[in-house]
């Protein structure tokens, strides 16, 4: 293969002569210097000299530059002595820009931490981020009670419209979600339960398996991953274009200026999301049983007999918490995102990430407290 | 000096013809502009807020295509059948964006790095010597593994250029480089951008309106105007300021409310 650069290599004693000829650019490739790699090594071992002759040379820029100083210093670093000679003229002005710019050593990156240190960090980090939640928890709920006090001071067109954006417009995804969910339960349980010929009773699991926990927990993660991280998101970016800093500035408070109209409106709205998906949930099992066979009215009836009223509540009550679990954190990511262009990506990672795990942890720790109960 | 291109020796780095510049189906924002970018100058794109200058650009460096008219980029026409020719164009230029666009996850010298290692074959050794003189010749020195974000406004812009020069264009556009920088680092600014261009031929496409800057380096400007949609007055800047009309320019280069 030619090369826009050639190179010819003559021995004459303990020197070795290199010429090029042709053009030294960004464009020659790395390929062209290879036939150089075994003899840098010839030349180290017997202490020589390696010259560059470069009157050969058509063209020569900054790049071109920068591989042969590469290639010398990967020389010189091998122990040969180097030398460059008979540059043309028009571009000597080129290689010694390069060569100087290079006079200053570059300062290496700082090291990286140890093991231990990097730990400690991550620890210390989780510590101030939990610190921050639990500050932002209790703010908000200050300003919650403040709300309650004085209910028209609440942005109410804010809260409908966020209502609307986070809620309603989600509700369409939440439910295809709950019904696919629903749907696959209920085929996969049916499989089963069809050889003892009890498939009747897999309206009686999807009933009560969606009403206390595929209902509410598929509504808190949809909207946590569309909503909770949209707040994140919005806030980040608020934060990063000094709207936040604005609102301290004016003596406001971004927690009620910002926050609370999020978070009531999730509120608010999760749990009629959640019904919904439960709803939606419960027709995607029937779809199942009415291809065994099944009539709508049979399935409707064995779906709701194993479900109490508690269990409703149980299902509505959890949905509550988890839309206030996914605005909350949604909203306290973005307030605490950083600066830089990043910021706001790492703060809705965050804020889906641990809006997530919050809410699986939540639901098991009522999964615990209402068999406790007995409810 | 050499280039490190094969461009047609006689072709400008820039030249425009009819070019009519307009988004979607709205009324053009600029109609029939004709100027041409020369070897190793600093041309200027002057105007009022709003007057199209850096929608001008944005056709020059293939982001907006011309709703009519031709864009050669070292003679070769940038536009030309679907676009085929963009790619190999875009090689041809550097664009330093007005906020600088670095990207904020690369520390500086990753930043200069990654045109090179994406479209030459140079060793990953030549690319990092490659970029060190990059940004020594903007003196960030010593920044390389610096990320973004912990740099001044300035050196960010400075690291921008070096980015612009990765693949050593003979033209790079900057959009708005001093704005939002103290006058020091601006009229260290304008010198680095004067030496690039005296040292290495490159030749500069400035969308600018600070006075300071357009009188200490450009060499030669286009003045376009909302109202007519065109070019208004073009030429060397002090010149046009010492011409005091129409109105317009006039007012434009002397400070002055219309």
């Amino acid at each position: 293969m030619a090369f826009p650069l050639a190179l010819t290599i003559k021995k004459q004693g303990r020197e070795t002569l290199v010429a090029l000829a042709g053009e030294l650019t960004v464009f020659t490739p790395e390929a062209a210097w290879r036939q150089l790699t075994d003899r840098r090594a010839a030349a180290a071992r017997g202490g020589g000299k390696v010259v560059f002759d470069l009157a050969g040379l058509t063209a020569l820029d900054l790049n071109g530059s920068a591989q042969l100083l590469t290639v010398l210093a990967a020389f010189e670093k091998a122990g040969a002595e180097t030398s460059v000679e008979a540059l043309p003229e028009g571009f000597s002005a080129i290689f010694d820009l390069a060569a100087g710019a290079l006079a200053e050593p570059m300062v290496p990156p700082e090291p990286r931490l140890t093991f231990f240190s990097e730990w400690g960090q991550i620890v210390a980090e989780a510590a101030k981020d939990l610190r921050g939640l639990i500050a932002f928890t209790g703010e908000l709920a200050a300003e919650f009670v403040r709300a309650a006090l004085r209910p028209s001071k609440i942005p109410w067109k804010k809260v409908l419209n966020v209502a609307e954006t986070a809620g309603v417009n989600a509700a369409p995804v939440v439910c295809l979600v709950s019904g696919l969910v629903g749907l696959i339960i209920a085929f996969q349980a049916a499989m089963l339960m069809k050889i003892f010929g009890a498939e009747i009773y897999v309206a009686d699991l999807i009933g009560l398996s969606v009403v206390r926990e595929l209902g509410p927990l598929i509504a808190g993660i949809m909207l946590a991953g569309r909503s909770g991280s949209a707040f994140s998101a919005e806030l980040g970016a608020m934060k990063a274009a000094e709207e936040v800093d604005a609102i301290i500035t004016m003596g406001l408070s971004p927690v009620r200026e910002l926050a609370l109209p999020r978070v009531l409106a999730t509120v608010l709205t999760t749990p009629l999301v959640a019904l919904l998906a439960t709803f939606v949930g419960i027709m995607g099992g029937s779809v199942v049983l009415l291809n065994f066979g099944y009539s709508l009215a049979v399935f409707w009836e064995a779906a709701v007999r194993q479900v109490s009223l508690a269990s409703y509540f149980i299902g509505v009550g959890k949905s509550f918490v988890f839309g206030f679990t996914l605005a909350a954190v949604g909203c306290q990511r973005g307030l605490a995102a950083g600066d830089g262009p990043g910021a706001v990506g790492r703060a809705t990672t965050s804020g889906v990430v641990v809006n997530i795990v919050l809410i699986a942890v939540l639901d098991s720790v009522f999964a615990v407290l209402f068999y406790v109960l007995q409810l | 000096m050499s280039s490190s291109f094969d461009e047609k020796a006689a072709a400008p780095p820039v030249e425009a013809r009819g070019l009519t510049v307009a988004y979607g189906q709205a009324a053009p924002i600029l109609e029939n502009l004709n100027f041409e970018i020369r070897t190793g100058e600093i041309f200027g794109f002057l105007g009022g807020s709003g007057s199209g200058k850096s929608s001008v650009v944005r056709s020059l460096i293939g982001l907006v295509k011309p709703r009519a008219g031709r864009v050669m980029i070292f003679g070769e026409d940038l536009w030309a059948g679907d676009g085929v020719n963009l790619g190999r164009c875009r090689h041809k230029f550097g664009m330093m964006y007005q906020a600088g666009a670095l990207f904020g996850g690369m520390n500086l010298l990753e930043n200069v790095s990654m045109p090179m290692l994406e479209f030459t074959d140079m060793s990953r050794s030549a690319v990092e010597t490659a970029a060190r003189i990059k940004l020594s010749l903007v003196g960030l020195a010593g920044y390389e593994h610096y990320l973004p974000a912990h740099v001044s406004g300035g050196m960010q812009k400075r690291a921008a250029i070096a980015r612009a020069m990765a693949l050593d264009p003979k033209l790079i556009f900057l959009d708005e480089p001093g704005a939002g920088l103290d006058p020091i680092t601006s009229a260290e600014l304008d010198n680095l951008i004067t030496a690039l261009a005296r040292n290495l031929g490159i030749a500069f496409g400035i969308v600018t309106h600070e006075l300071g800057s357009i009188m200490n380096i450009v060499d030669r400007a286009v003045l376009l105007d909302k109202k007519t949609r065109g070019i208004i007055a073009e030429g060397p800047p002090r010149e046009l300021a010492e011409r005091r009309a129409p109105p317009f320019v006039d007012a434009f280069f002397n400070r002055r409310p219309l």
